[in-house]
């Protein structure tokens, strides 16, 4: 799994130094993620379909300003995936029954006593039904988890009938707020069983039907979870066994078959590991990497700065102000002169002055502009002595600096529209070349 | 069994032999040996005169290139998959095909089918690898025999033990079970009424107890009574935990098991392959049950598990009741999974 991530991890990178978005990089990248999210066992089908969504998004949708394709693209993929775990299952502290369902082994039993707790730990007066009457000692370790918890526990390990039982216990503990019935394991193809399911769900009214899934569950997880669903009509998915190396991707096959969210993750064999969904934490898991929430967030704050107005500039409106916003950016990314030799500026010479700024100047310079009036920011040729004189005082320099920032912003504004002159290709080169320089961390 | 594998790999064999022999089908009668059952199923396109002319030149001889099949084994791929074979399994397998196919010579009159068969056939017959005959393996063995049950939680190693048991009592061994799950709520009760409805010897302690004392006792219990096998249960546990691995390698050392039986469900996903690979690195296998096969008509996990560990598998439990679990041999499912058409 780990040269899975950092396998996707490399197409990521790939696709940082890219100005434009790359067919080849995001097929690449589409075709990693398909590998990482099959190996979590997410349903085939559904990952072919959201990379089909990736790749369509990624190539059509219109690069963001101040965003590099990166994090265009990333940010996409995020979006996708949260869409799929998106619908949050609802909880509330109020009375109701829950019905329990599930395959053989997927951990039913330990989970009920665990929502048990959860709900006894928020107040609330809960009790639990055992209805499965077919394997044995069930009704043993139902009661003997309760009993630790202090919470009632009905169920006789001598019944064989899951219905009668369910009948007797609603009246037993009709005083609890909350009442769990667990049920037996079944599968889809035990139409004995999912009529029991059926006939319990009608016994109960059920306010929910949870289904519980093994987080190790492969592609069976959609059918399963569709005839379920189409018997009870499945409102929440649990993932058991989290604790192990399993991703969990069969529940989410799960959730877009029933159309639900997730509401529990057990990991742990005690009663105390039950945790609500998070689905950051689970998507970061599922791809095996732990850093996507961050760049995430990174994106949709680099969207939310001012925007240099790149389009001004070019026309040649390049005001200290824009100098301003470019200092800011450009002190982020290292020194000038690397990042100038960057450009692909052909045979056009830069005046040696321009690299001669050091990052501590552009400080300086930053210091200086804002001790300046909106109206000398808009137009430095209203800059007297007078001016400068009030503009150094403001930002305790001297009168000198000034005529130095003021020189270096004459010769920024030259090159400028040296680059825009410099061939057809020139302006549309430079924004490239901007959105190049964002892209670098 | 199987049977949704079973349809995959038919079709997808089909798919290969179109691929390989959409050139050649025209030109050639259909070939001698080719039985009524395995046809290449898929509609051949009319050949172009092109085409007809290249088979001329080329002798009437054609050499399977990566590109006659590169499609089909992609959709292969997808379909191994789609059946919950773990990702580098099914690379693994593409790769050995591929092998199998390409750049091999092929004469007109032979059957593509036959070809691509061989290829497939051979690819899971690696897999899977050679079954293990247990009653066979009981009967040359010094008794008592003591098998070892391992495997993470919720994969029915209890029902497996009593299932087992059941088998081999009425293949006449005498059996005892061991409680050894003193962890899980219910486990030892559970383990209790199913030996005391098959009428099996159990040892058992307290909830609690060390499951190394128990299965002790119960290997004292099998040598003194002289029965002939020792079923061992396990409580669940995952491989992440090292401390509950490191009580199952006290098991081992303590009961010193002739064979330790993983049993992993049939519904497992790409983790299978992960927790094989580390019960086998930690504690050993020397064989697989794989549990809950009726609830998947795919097989994946059996292939994944096999070739992971490279041992072979034992059993398939395929329902609930004691009776429901068969021998795995893998010449026979790999001939089921591919049709009885192949010669």
């Amino acid at each position: 799994m780990d040269t899975l991530s950092s396998s996707l991890k490399d197409a990521l990178k790939k696709l940082a130094g890219k100005a434009v978005v790359d067919r080849a990089a995001v097929d690449e990248l589409v075709k990693n993620l398909q590998r990482a999210l099959i190996s979590a066992d997410v349903n085939v089908k559904l990952v072919m379909d959201l990379s089909k969504a990736i790749r369509t998004r990624s190539l059509d949708e219109e690069l963001p300003k101040n965003t590099n394709v990166r994090e265009h693209v990333l940010r996409i993929v995020y979006q996708e995936l949260v869409r799929l775990v998106y619908a949050t299952a609802d909880l509330k502290l109020e009375p109701q029954v829950i019905l329990m369902a599930g395959l053989q082994g997927s951990g039913k039993t330990t989970t009920t006593a665990k929502i048990a707790r959860y709900f006894q730990k928020k107040g609330m007066k809960v009790g639990v039904i055992c209805a499965d009457t077919f394997r044995p000692g069930a009704y043993g370790q139902l009661s003997t988890l309760c009993a630790k918890i202090n919470v009632p526990c009905f169920g006789d390990p001598k019944a064989t009938d899951a219905r009668k039982i369910v009948r007797e216990g609603l009246v037993a503990i009709k005083d609890l707020e909350v009442i769990i019935v667990d049920t037996q394991g079944r599968h889809a193809l035990e139409p004995d069983l999912i009529q029991e399911i059926i006939d319990l769900n009608a016994i109960t009214k059920a306010t929910h039907r949870w289904l519980v899934i093994d987080a190790a569950l492969g592609q069976q997880a959609s059918e399963q979870a569709r005839r379920f669903h189409e018997a009870i009509g499945i409102d929440g998915v649990i993932i058991t066994k989290m604790d192990g190396t399993a991703k969990g991707g069969g529940a989410l096959s799960a959730v877009a078959e029933t159309k639900s969210g997730i509401v529990f993750i057990g990991a742990g064999e005690t009663i105390e590991n039950l945790e609500r969904f998070d689905a950051n934490g689970f998507i970061s898991r599922l791809l095996g990497m732990g850093d996507l929430q961050a760049l995430y967030e990174k994106v949709q704050e680099a969207q939310m700065a001012e925007e240099v107005d790149m389009e001004a500039m070019m026309k040649g409106h390049f005001t200290l102000r824009d100098m301003y916003k470019q200092l800011e950016a450009l002190n982020k990314m290292g020194p000038l002169k690397q990042i100038m030799s960057m450009l692909p500026m052909g045979n056009m010479q830069l005046p040696e002055g321009v690299y001669d700024v050091t990052s501590t100047k552009m400080v300086r310079y930053r210091i200086l502009m804002d001790s300046m009036t909106p109206k000398e920011l808009d137009d430095p040729g209203l800059i007297n002595s007078s001016r400068m004189q009030r503009i150094a005082r403001g930002a305790g320099g001297t009168p000198e600096e000034v005529r130095e920032l003021l020189k270096y912003y004459k010769m920024m504004h030259k090159t400028l529209k040296g680059l825009r002159g410099a061939g057809g290709g020139g302006k549309f080169n430079m924004q490239r070349l901007m959105k190049r320089f964002s892209g670098m961390q | 069994m199987f049977s949704g594998l079973r349809e995959r790999l038919q079709a997808a064999r089909n798919r290969l032999a179109g691929s390989i022999g959409a050139a050649a089908e025209a030109a050639s009668p259909a070939p001698a040996e080719q039985t009524p059952l395995s046809p290449p199923a898929t509609p051949q396109k009319n050949p172009t005169l092109a085409e007809k002319v290249k088979i001329l030149v080329i002798d009437r001889e054609l050499i399977v290139s990566e590109k006659n099949v590169a499609e089909a084994l992609d959709e292969l791929e997808m379909t191994l998959l789609e059946s919950d074979v773990a990702l580098p399994v099914a690379d693994a397998i593409i790769a050995d095909i591929r092998a199998g196919l390409v750049g091999k010579h092929r004469k007109i009159g032979e059957s593509v089918d036959a070809l691509v068969m061989r290829a497939l056939k051979t690819a899971l017959l690696n897999v899977l690898g050679k079954g293990l005959d247990l009653p066979a393996y009981i009967r040359s063995h010094d008794r008592p025999v003591k098998i070892l049950f391992t495997g993470v939680n919720g994969t029915g190693k209890t029902t497996t033990v009593a299932k087992i048991g059941a088998y081999l009592k009425n293949q006449g061994f005498s059996v005892v079970i061991g409680a050894g799950d003193t962890y899980r709520a219910g486990a030892i009760e559970q383990i209790g009424v199913h030996a005391e409805r098959l009428g099996i010897k159990i040892i058992e302690h307290q909830t609690g107890a060390d499951p190394s004392a128990v299965l002790f006792d119960t290997v004292q219990y099998a040598v003194s009574h002289k029965i002939d096998v020792v079923l061992a249960d396990t409580a669940g546990r995952f491989h992440t935990k090292a401390n509950l691995m490191s009580q199952l390698d006290k098991i081992r050392r303590v009961m010193k098991p002739d064979l330790i039986i993983y049993v992993d469900e049939a519904v497992a996903g790409n983790d299978a392959v992960v927790r094989a690979a580390e019960f086998d690195r930690t504690v050993g296998a020397d064989a697989i049950v794989l549990t809950k096969a009726d609830m998947d008509s795919r097989g994946g996990a059996a292939i994944s598990i096999a070739h992971t560990i490279g041992k072979p598998l034992l059993f398939l439990g395929t329902g609930q009741a004691y009776e429901d679990i068969m021998p795995f041999e893998p010449g026979a499912v790999v001939e089921e999974l591919l049709g009885s058409g192949f010669s």
